[in-house]
């Protein structure tokens, strides 16, 4: 019998095919190919193809927008939001609107423009973390904004456009639908409890232990119960906290080694599968932080999206989280 | 500047480019599509599905033969199951049900034709006919809640590799997430100001006019204020009426006329491109008394249609927060000077 499962924190449901589960090579996935791009602007020596750099971790004597950089930080060049500007919120009849104000900037991860995130050490996936966290603690300052969207899409199918690995990172005016029903869910949650649901959710996942794929002293990562997509994977700091920019050093360097080994992991299983992985973290001044707990969702892209997954909200997850966790611990 | 347009039904946000906005023929609709595979749905193949649940046929045809217009059969790989109970149970902090439902696949022409723009408006006529029967029959079973109606039609769309025209509809024992906000939305909007905010959007998109693509006497069809696609458009039924089910004739051959319309008026400027359906009626009223009070005051049945033209980043998917590249007062007008469609 299939099953139905209920996201406990915003109350969705999945449906999930416990039946007949489809493993890895039952999904018709296309391999993540890198074709190589003339005059690529992220690469080395093609700086001056890009706006003009917001921050870089470079060589002491490097200048910026040159080569001699590790990761770097560039406005987004057909930016989905504008930085200048007021709101100017305003209605229009029943309607509600207002400018689109916002940071869209990216973050590019490496000057090697054939390396994936996962295939660079864990020394520089730490510095592209640190990345995140140093441009969400800037754009904090800016008090049009509340929330910061940080994601990355690599490959076609995961809606990238160019294949140098890169990050996102959109700063919005206010809260996006999804992130608030997690924040009204959880904050439920802890009125009722008083206590962080993702908070339960990690010691849930701890005594089940069948869908935890990696755990180190700050860090766990699993297929969540009641995940939306086959091998899904989140991966949460076991220490509450709200803020991903609060996240101190030798955090980022546990974040950098689990977030290593769990791409390393869906990389191998699913032959190099387009994926997407977003950071979802607390708005800006929050005010009840000790009911939300930051996180990363990973979703490789796998199935073509529905149409009444969209119309409905209602997912079919065709691979039992239990067993996409298990075939990712043992291949 | 872009724009950020709030959904005023359930509170979604959207971005929409204003500048560089798109025209139809940025898009990129044509991929090249796996091979077709054995076509179960035409006529004359009958047996290559299971048993039919229901077909609107000539007087003296047999069942499971030739002879029908529409036909629903239940689908050879259900998601969910019709026998058992849902035995609700909890697991720690999670919650679970049996996959207990319906999955049906109405078959909504016996030729081999693969869009819906291609029948006629009296063949829809009887697709949505076959939609009211099911959905009047499926009310009986006290497990079900909720009946989803879509169609993917395209690869893009997530239809599968056969190309003959189909609906899905999944029965199923909750509401979905998606359709429960829009309930709550309307309910708290009915709540505030005594109207139904599907009402209230067609009063102002008909004075307004500027995001009309269609309408006759009965319905009205436009791009939405915050779409979230480019050239995505919702057919809504004046007559205010929350079940889709409790259409007359008269009104389904109005709505035929309506879904003919918008879905040529697609094809032609979209140069035929993949696209979901999906009906939004109004859940069956079942224990909980009191719970849908004002629900045939609140709620309004329409029709989402949404071309596939862009690739859904993955933000979109994980944030609910959408980028549409055109403005749909721009996609209207397109939709809407298309001569004689």
């Amino acid at each position: 019998m299939p099953e139905l499962r209920k996201d406990p924190i915003v109350g969705r449901w999945v449906i999930v095919n416990t039946e007949n589960p489809r493993t890895p090579r039952d999904y018709e996935i296309i391999p993540h190919e890198w074709k190589g791009e003339k005059d690529c602007p992220f690469c080395y020596g093609n700086e001056y193809m890009t706006p003009p750099e917001i921050e870089a971790i470079r060589d002491e004597n490097s200048a910026p927008n040159t080569p001699g950089w590790k990761v770097r930080v560039v406005p987004n060049k057909f930016p989905a939001l504008r930085i200048e500007g007021d709101l100017d919120k305003r209605p229009e009849g029943m309607y509600d609107m207002c400018n689109g104000i916002g940071a869209h900037e990216v973050i590019i991860d490496t000057p090697y423009h054939y390396k994936d995130i996962c295939e660079l050490t864990s020394e520089e996936i730490f510095l592209v973390l640190s990345v995140y966290k140093s441009r969400m603690v800037d754009l904090k300052n800016d008090k049009r904004f509340k929330f910061i969207l940080l994601f990355k899409n690599v490959g076609e199918l995961a809606g990238a456009s160019l294949e140098h690995p890169h990050s996102q990172l959109i700063a919005l005016p206010m809260i996006p639908k999804n992130v608030k029903e997690e924040l009204d869910g959880s904050k439920h949650f802890f009125h009722y409890h008083e206590r962080c649901i993702f908070c339960d959710i990690i010691n849930q996942e701890r005594s089940e232990s069948e869908r935890v794929l990696f755990e180190n002293q700050d860090f766990i990562s699993f297929c969540p119960f009641f995940g939306r997509f086959p091998f899904e994977v989140w991966i949460l700091p076991k220490k509450h906290m709200a803020e991903f920019q609060n996240v101190c050093e030798s955090q980022l360097r546990a974040l950098a080694e689990i977030l290593k080994a769990t791409l390393l992991r869906l990389k191998k299983v699913l032959s190099s599968p387009d994926y997407n992985y977003i950071i979802h973290t607390a708005p800006f001044d929050y005010e009840f932080c000790e009911s939300y707990h930051w996180h990363i969702e990973i979703m490789p892209k796998l199935i073509r999206p529905a149409g009444f997954e969209w119309g409905s909200g209602f997912y079919i997850v065709p691979t039992p989280p239990e067993l996409a966790a298990k075939i990712l611990k043992n291949e | 500047m872009p724009e950020l347009r709030k959904d005023p039904i359930i509170g979604r946000w959207v971005i929409i480019s204003t500048e560089r906005a798109k025209r139809p023929k940025d898009f990129k609709t044509r991929i090249k599509e796996p091979p077709e595979r054995d076509c179960p749905f035409c006529e004359g193949k009958e047996d290559c599905t299971p048993p039919e649940i229901f077909a609107i046929r000539d007087n003296n045809s047999e069942k499971n033969k030739p002879g029908w217009k529409v036909r629903v059969v239940p689908s050879i790989a259900p998601l969910l199951r019709i026998e058992g109970d849902l035995d609700p149970r909890g697991r720690g902090l999670y919650d679970i049900l049996n996959g207990v439902g319906a999955h049906e696949v109405i078959i909504e022409t016996p030729q081999h034709i693969y869009n819906i723009a291609d029948l006629e408006p009296e063949q829809i006529f009887l697709i949505l006919t076959a939609y009211k029967e099911r959905l009047v029959d499926l009310e009986n079973d006290p497990r079900l809640r909720y009946v989803l109606i879509y169609k993917n039609y395209g690869y893009l769309a997530g239809a599968g590799k056969i190309k003959h025209a189909r609906s899905n509809l999944i029965a199923s024992p909750i509401i979905p997430k998606r359709v429960k906000e829009e309930l709550v939305g309307a309910r708290r909007y009915f709540e505030y100001h005594d109207r139904c905010i599907f009402c209230d959007m067609i009063r102002q998109e008909s004075e307004q006019k500027k995001r009309l693509v269609y309408e006759n006497e009965g319905f009205f069809c436009f791009c939405p204020f915050a779409s979230r696609f480019p050239f995505e458009v919702w057919v809504l039924p004046k007559n205010h009426s929350c079940d889709f089910q409790k259409c007359n004739e008269e009104e389904l051959k109005l709505c035929a006329q309506a879904i003919k319309e918008v879905f040529l008026r697609l094809k032609i400027s979209l140069n035929d491109p993949p696209y979901n359906f999906v009906l939004h009626t109004a859940p069956y009223r079942r224990k909980r008394p009191g719970y849908w009070r004002t629900i045939l005051h609140d709620y309004h049945w329409h029709i989402e249609i949404t071309p596939r033209l862009t690739r859904v980043a993955g933000f979109e998917w994980g944030t609910g927060f959408y980028i549409c590249p055109t403005p749909p007062e721009e996609a209207a007008k397109v939709l809407r000077e298309i001569e004689n469609a």
